[in-house]
């Protein structure tokens, strides 16, 4: 019953918000009471107790959980930010059903062919977010914005099949009793590599990711990095639990997996250095992480997969800091849209210290959260050989010059409005005469809480990591493909 | 594959593959991929992977046949439907007079562009010379790794590459949503074939998917039509 009612909630409240969307703030209210309920009932789920509903096994572990908790809490700030924030019409309905289909995934883990056309679906329904248009807007959709729609679908549609084709070879595969076929692991892990590689947007399968930070509203692209980017990479992790057979029978494979994640953080640091846009930007440091989880995951060790789980979820309040401070640093100030602002910390000194705490936190700078799980990686590098640390160190390096360069450029410049002379009053000019004063508000207090606190985990994760890291260490050593 | 056995069934495959990878426009392309829709749901029949438990015109069937062939059809209504009733008709009154002014540009140069598209047979050569490749794909990889029985192997093959070179030469939207549609329906006649257990609830969201990714290719098209008056998708990357 407390399953049933896990899956059918999201969707009557999905719906109700969908039949309401016209009425903003009360969409949003209900976003929030759903989240709130949700997680309520996300608590409640027994843990490690195996149940069946129609056929399906579902089951849920401690790490399971408190990432579906952890999904809902910051499904709950997307919501919180929203109330301030622009965001599409039917931005509530499709979150709801996305974070209800996410925990889905979560609960059916052991069920790997329904997941993969879940995360399908999960990937289609995003694709309204995307496209999505506030109420009453003047502007039209944005070329730009469909086209990063259709790549994002394509790609998806891309990624579900090849993780499906590699769970059908996977479960028709017996060892021994085909002799004459080739081994299907290896391809098996190449396409769970390249399906998952899609999903998480690693190199080169990320061009959609910086796209659609760019284009899409920062609301969406939280809820698609963090809810369904994060819950694909738990089930690259337990579809290797299921099928340890994939790991054991290629060892160079995981070396290979290793490659593709230094070759993924190196390059995605380099591209975000060269960028021009703070978007772009973002959305590169975000790609250059991704490379870190999957060298973690490719490691196939205690240390880096205890590193990677930690990232994984270290990452996730980071994310939405950095996507909300961007929100609220692109806020009309008076001045028009075709001058660049350079004084972004003298304007909105809270976006832009969120903006910047984000940044250290993702790329794993003490002493935010990021720090522990990075640490651990380059451990787990260094015990698998020496110089493998020297790549990822100069990965690192680049990205936080990425961020030192964008912050030098357009948060630390000299602020225009403190330091502007009244300008002399000119012989018969009266007050009528004079342009009409540039009207500065403030940032507004809610989204500012928001941030502090978003900080705030950020910090916690790094200064306090040891429950999150037993918990996750407990997790590990019952992973079935991890080498000692 | 032996020519002298040739199942007519993997044939008609096969040709309506062929067609909708060289179609270009639409309106021929969903007949055709109505067609190979027929064919597999002909070839489930036929080579009965999952027990029939339905008797059609004396014929003995499994509800999975009769379910592909309601998903596939729903599948294609909604993209004729959506082909024919197109475009996501903007509030005027709601829109500032910038993209009033870029809705009208854009309806005159799709009027423009449909004046001066005459056909040519050049816009054939890449794809018949990727229908050559797919088939001889289609037909090599079947021996050079082999999954399940060569016919089994050449469907599926066929179908998935058919779907992938639709989707890399596509010049309008539609095209690449009969792409994906052909690349799902290849997995799910992979795992209705190879799959030791073949699970209810899989299919059944195998065919979910079907429909709502129809849906979202409808909704993306109509929205390309509102915008661009075009489902050409050249006109997206022009400034």
């Amino acid at each position: 019953m407390l399953y049933l009612l896990f899956f059918l909630f999201p969707v009557a409240m999905a719906a109700s918000a969908f039949v309401l969307r016209k009425q903003t703030t009360l969409t949003v209210a209900i976003g929030v009471g759903w989240a709130l309920v949700q997680t309520a009932l996300a608590a409640a789920l027994p843990v490690e107790q195996p149940a069946r509903l129609l056929g399906l096994t579902l089951n849920v572990d401690p790490l399971g959980r408190l990432f579906l908790l952890t999904f809902l809490a910051i499904t709950l700030c997307s919501f919180l930010a929203a109330f301030a924030l622009p965001h599409g019409e039917n931005y509530v309905p499709v979150a709801i059903l996305t974070q209800g289909l996410a925990g889905s995934m979560l609960l059916l883990l052991q069920e790997p062919f329904t997941v993969a056309l879940l995360l399908v679906s999960v990937g289609i329904l995003a694709v309204l977010a995307i496209v999505d248009l506030p109420i009453g807007t003047p502007a039209l959709v944005g070329r730009k914005v469909i086209a990063t729609a259709l790549k994002y679908l394509v790609l998806m549609v891309m990624s579900g099949v090849m993780m499906y084709l590699a769970f059908v070879l996977i479960t028709i595969y017996e060892p021994g009793t085909l002799p004459e076929r080739v081994s299907p692991a290896r391809l098996t892990l190449a396409l769970l590599v390249i399906g998952f590689g899609l999903r998480i947007a690693i190199v080169p399968f990320h061009t959609w990711l910086p796209d659609l930070v760019e284009h899409a509203s920062p609301l969406v692209t939280a809820l698609i990095v963090v809810v369904i980017n994060t819950s694909s990479l738990w089930f690259f992790v337990q579809s290797l639990q299921f099928f340890p057979i994939i790991v054991f029978e290629n060892s160079r494979g995981l070396q290979i997996i290793m490659g593709i994640g230094i070759f993924t953080a190196l390059v995605a640091a380099i591209l975000a250095l060269a960028q021009e846009q703070m978007r772009q930007m973002v959305g590169y440091l975000f790609v250059h992480n991704a490379g870190f989880l999957i060298f973690g995951l490719g490691t196939a060790q205690t240390f880096g997969m205890v590193g990677m789980l930690f990232e994984a979820f270290s990452q996730l309040p980071a994310i939405l800091l950095i996507l909300i401070s961007v929100a609220m640093l692109e806020r009309p100030d008076g001045r028009p849209a075709n001058v660049l602002r350079r004084d972004l910390l003298w304007r909105w000194p809270v976006a832009a210290t969120g903006f910047l705490g984000g940044m250290l936190a993702l790329l794993g700078i003490p002493p935010f959260g990021g720090f522990v799980g990075k640490w651990m990686i380059y451990q787990a590098a260094h015990d698998q050989a020496a110089w493998l640390v020297v790549p990822l160190l100069v990965a690192t390096a680049i990205a936080v010059l990425a961020v030192v360069r964008v912050a030098r450029e357009r948060l630390f410049g000299p602020a225009d409005d403190l330091y502007q002379d009244e300008p002399d009053r000119l012989l018969g000019e009266t007050e009528v005469d004079r342009p009409q004063e540039r009207r500065l508000p403030s940032e507004s207090a809610g989204l500012a809480i928001l941030v502090m606190v978003l900080l705030g985990m950020c910090l916690v994760l790094g200064l306090y990591p040891q429950p999150l890291l037993t918990l996750i260490q407990n997790v590990v050593d019952g992973l079935s493909f991890i080498q000692a | 594959m032996d020519i002298g056995n040739l199942n007519l069934i993997v044939a008609g495959i096969g040709i309506s593959g062929g067609l909708i990878l060289l179609l270009r426009d639409w309106r021929l392309a969903t007949p055709a991929l109505l067609l190979m829709y027929g064919f597999v749901a002909a070839f489930l029949a036929q080579q009965q992977f999952i027990p029939p438990d339905l008797q059609v015109g004396g014929y003995p069937i499994s509800t999975m046949v009769l379910i592909k062939l309601i998903t596939g059809g729903s599948a294609i209504a909604i993209l004729v439907i959506t082909a024919l009733t197109f475009s996501r008709e903007y509030n005027l009154e709601d829109l500032d007079e910038f993209s009033l002014t870029e809705l009208r540009r854009a309806a005159r140069r799709a009027q423009q562009q449909r004046a001066t598209q005459p056909f040519r047979v050049t816009d054939y050569i890449v794809p018949i010379w990727a229908l050559v490749l797919a088939l001889l794909a289609s037909l090599a990889l079947p021996r050079l790794y082999p999954i399940g029985t060569q016919e089994i192997d050449f469907v599926w093959y066929w179908l998935g590459l058919v779907g992938l070179f639709s989707m890399v030469l596509a010049a309008d939207i539609l095209k690449i949503g009969i792409g994906l549609l052909l690349v799902i329906e290849s997995i799910s006649l992979l795992y209705t074939a190879l799959a030791r257990a073949v699970q209810v609830i899989p299919l059944a969201f195998l065919s979910l998917t079907t429909v709502v990714l129809a849906l979202m290719i409808a909704y993306l098209s109509g929205l390309l039509y509102g915008r661009l008056k075009t489902l050409e998708l050249n006109e997206l990357y022009k400034s």
